[in-house]
């Protein structure tokens, strides 16, 4: 509200800029992910076949394993890094991320518990989805009926999650070693075995989660003044937050059933985001969007391509790319800026 | 000297203060000798408090005392040691953490000591083939201390450290080395197969000499901490507030925070990383005690040790004759806790 009205305009300008940017980074980081690999091919040619056009081999190969998994790790970075923007700012706490409502432990419980009976890996996702939102709306219900402060919320947030992450650990320590080792990949998270019906669901699923958060970030902004402010402008702030809450909680499950609990993303993209571009906007929301596809998509790219070992999660990879940036911003940037991100 | 700048409260809360005050070290101390001889007393094979005393005190005779005895004293007695000095260790490490970075979320964990220690323990066991938890104890030290140290480098500047960059670099830097720790894992199968159990943290399976390395270190921890323990709370009103009453805010983070290092990395190079208790020792303590430091890091000193064993002795109980990693009892058991304490906290 203070902020001048120049000053302003030149932060939605550099906004506008960096989101071009990402967005340039994302088409060119797709059209390397459908390009290259074992049969590598031109860009135009890879493009061409994930519409259907060209050479029959090329397009069983792009759209049957590239394409699903580029666009899986789109979403999921999307989704995370959202979700770690509006959970930073509704707990005003910038260590808050989908572990602080206990989506990630949720998801690797079910998840890993599924690998312990055997199923079908193809369920996977939808265990994941399921124990993630069941674990965030038990912790949703809790704070209802109790009524905790938001504060409070992170603290019974991070009890669920450590409980959920000892019932995973417990697994993993009594499973066979095989069976351990693909529960911790899977708890990493990582993009293997991606597919068309997952990408379509997880997709369309998103994207309507990402309108809707959309729309409510005039709100957020009116919460971050305070509560008392926010009452006098006619907004109900524990309302507001509880729907912007489930907001975050839905992307976050959608995200770690389309990779699974990669880390990272939604802990570190909303820091980057403020440090290029300044206070949150609905602009900059799309810049962490950008941004976190962008993270996900070119981590996976290396993961798969420029690595010696192979099988390694994708998760590893984000927090090694992303890790030095955030760290070399935070240290160049003077320490006065304390406020939430 | 700080005395007139705790929060003001009504005349009953504090007589009722007061008299908590005078029961609470006692009722404290008798649960922990409770905890203590649970400890020793069970197990996989439980024996009556007579023959533990019997045993500790070497006089008992009779049959098939031989086989009791050296099982209280030669596994029972290392492993509740450990467990009073690990539980110590955590308890007031994360009392300090919180204090410093005046983040109620802050812990041992929030500073990248447990991941620091974790990653140089199973690289040292994918590189070197080491097997046994005494041979990870420098390597745990190691990686802790090199972790803390990077994440307080990061967050100084000009000679001031700030709690949030603080917070922040250890969490960063926390996530990249469990990426990287996990990566190494499933690269080689005989690392997963090793540092698995070590990674859940356990107090089993390891004599008293894994103490000796790290004993100053806690010692000199729990000095340093109790040293800071003042202006611990002169920080807690805001940064200007404490200078404005001379307290050196910065060399008091760093003090504070080299008192967390060094009790959490022996903490850690014992027990491998146990969760929670960190965290969930101060939240407890200062339900009970409010939040004078002077009067939470003592409270911690017990509380740690007691949630530590009690975990522990739970563990040992609930799936005998086999038994539970320590680490993951004090998660399922401090869970609810938590829950419990952040909606009394809400009234």
């Amino acid at each position: 509200m203070t902020v001048l009205p120049v000053a302003r305009r030149a932060a939605r300008h550099r906004t506008l800029l960096l989101c071009a940017a990402a967005l340039a980074a994302l088409v060119a980081l797709t059209a390397l992910g459908l390009s290259s690999g074992q049969a590598s091919m031109p860009a135009g040619t890879a493009l061409r076949a994930l519409v259907g056009l060209g050479d029959p081999g090329d397009v069983l190969v792009v759209q049957q394993f590239r394409a699903p998994r580029v666009f899986a790790a789109l979403i999921a970075g999307a989704a995370l890094a959202v979700s770690g923007s509006l959970l930073q700012r509704l707990f005003r706490n910038p260590l808050a991320s989908p572990d602080v409502v206990g989506v990630t432990g949720g998801a690797s419980f079910g998840a890993v518990l599924l690998l312990a009976t055997g199923a079908s890996q193809l369920l996977t996702p939808l265990a994941a989805l399921g124990g993630g939102l069941l674990a965030a709306l038990a912790l949703g219900a809790f704070a209802r009926r109790s009524r905790v402060a938001v504060g409070s919320l992170v603290l019974v947030g991070l009890a669920v999650q450590a409980g959920l992450a000892a019932a995973v650990n417990l697994m993993i320590v009594r499973f066979p070693a095989e069976l351990a080792s693909s529960a911790l990949q899977w708890t990493t998270g990582s993009l293997y075995g991606s597919t068309w019906p997952e990408v379509w669901a997880g997709g369309g699923a998103v994207a309507a989660v990402l309108t809707a958060a959309f729309l409510h970030s005039r709100r957020l902004s009116v919460l971050d003044l305070g509560e008392e402010s926010a009452g006098a402008l006619g907004l109900t702030p524990a309302r507001a937050r509880l729907h912007l809450l489930l907001l975050t909680i839905a992307l976050a499950s959608l995200a770690a059933a389309l990779s699974g609990p990669v880390g990272f993303v939604a802990l570190a993209v909303p820091h980057l985001v403020r440090f290029l571009a300044g206070p949150p906007t609905p602009a900059t929301l799309a810049l962490t969007a950008l941004t976190g596809g962008v993270l996900l998509l070119g981590a996976d790219l290396i993961v798969l391509h420029l690595l010696p070992v192979h099988g390694l999660p994708v998760g590893a990879m984000t927090a090694t790319l992303g890790a030095p940036w955030l760290l070399v911003l935070m240290i160049r940037r003077p320490a006065a800026d304390r406020s939430t991100p | 000297m700080l005395r007139n700048d705790l929060p003001a409260s009504t005349a009953p809360a504090q007589r009722s203060l007061t008299v908590r005050q005078s029961l609470l070290p006692a009722v404290g101390l008798c649960v922990l000798v409770l905890c203590i001889a649970l400890s020793l007393a069970l197990g996989s094979r439980p024996l009556p408090l007579s023959t533990v005393l019997d045993a500790l005190l070497g006089s008992g005779a009779g049959h098939g005392r031989d086989a009791d005895a050296d099982v209280v004293t030669g596994l029972r007695v290392p492993r509740t040691i450990i467990g009073l000095v690990v539980g110590a260790a955590l308890g007031v490490a994360g009392a300090v953490a919180q204090g410093i970075t005046r983040n109620p979320l802050a812990s041992p964990t929030t500073l990248g000591i447990n991941a620091g220690a974790s990653f140089a323990v199973v690289t040292a066991i994918y590189a070197l083939h080491l097997t046994r938890p005494v041979e990870y104890v420098w390597f745990a030290i190691a990686g802790a201390a090199a972790t803390a140290l990077a994440a307080q480098a990061m967050a100084r500047r000009a000679g001031d450290l700030d709690p949030t960059r603080l917070a922040l670099g250890g969490t960063v830097l926390a996530a990249v080395l469990t990426s990287w720790t996990s990566a190494l894992m499933l690269t080689s199968r005989r690392t997963l197969d090793e540092a698995r159990f070590w990674l859940a943290g356990s107090l089993a399976g390891r004599g008293l000499d894994v103490l000796t390395p790290v004993l100053p270190l806690i010692v000199l921890g729990l000095a340093l901490a109790f040293a800071v323990a003042p202006a611990l709370n002169a920080l807690a009103l805001g940064d200007e507030s404490a200078q404005a009453l001379g307290v050196p805010v910065t060399r008091i983070r760093v003090l504070g925070g080299l008192a967390v290092v060094l009790l959490a990395a022996g903490a850690v190079a014992v027990a491998g990383p146990v969760a929670f208790v960190g965290l969930a020792a101060p939240h407890l303590v200062r339900l009970v005690l409010g939040p004078d430091h002077r009067r939470l890091l003592p409270g911690c000193l017990i509380a740690g040790p007691i949630l530590l064993l009690a975990a522990d002795v739970l563990g040992r109980v609930v799936v005998r004759p086999s038994e539970l990693e320590v680490g993951i009892v004090t998660a399922f058991l401090g869970a609810p806790l938590l829950a419990v304490l952040a909606r009394r906290a809400a009234r």
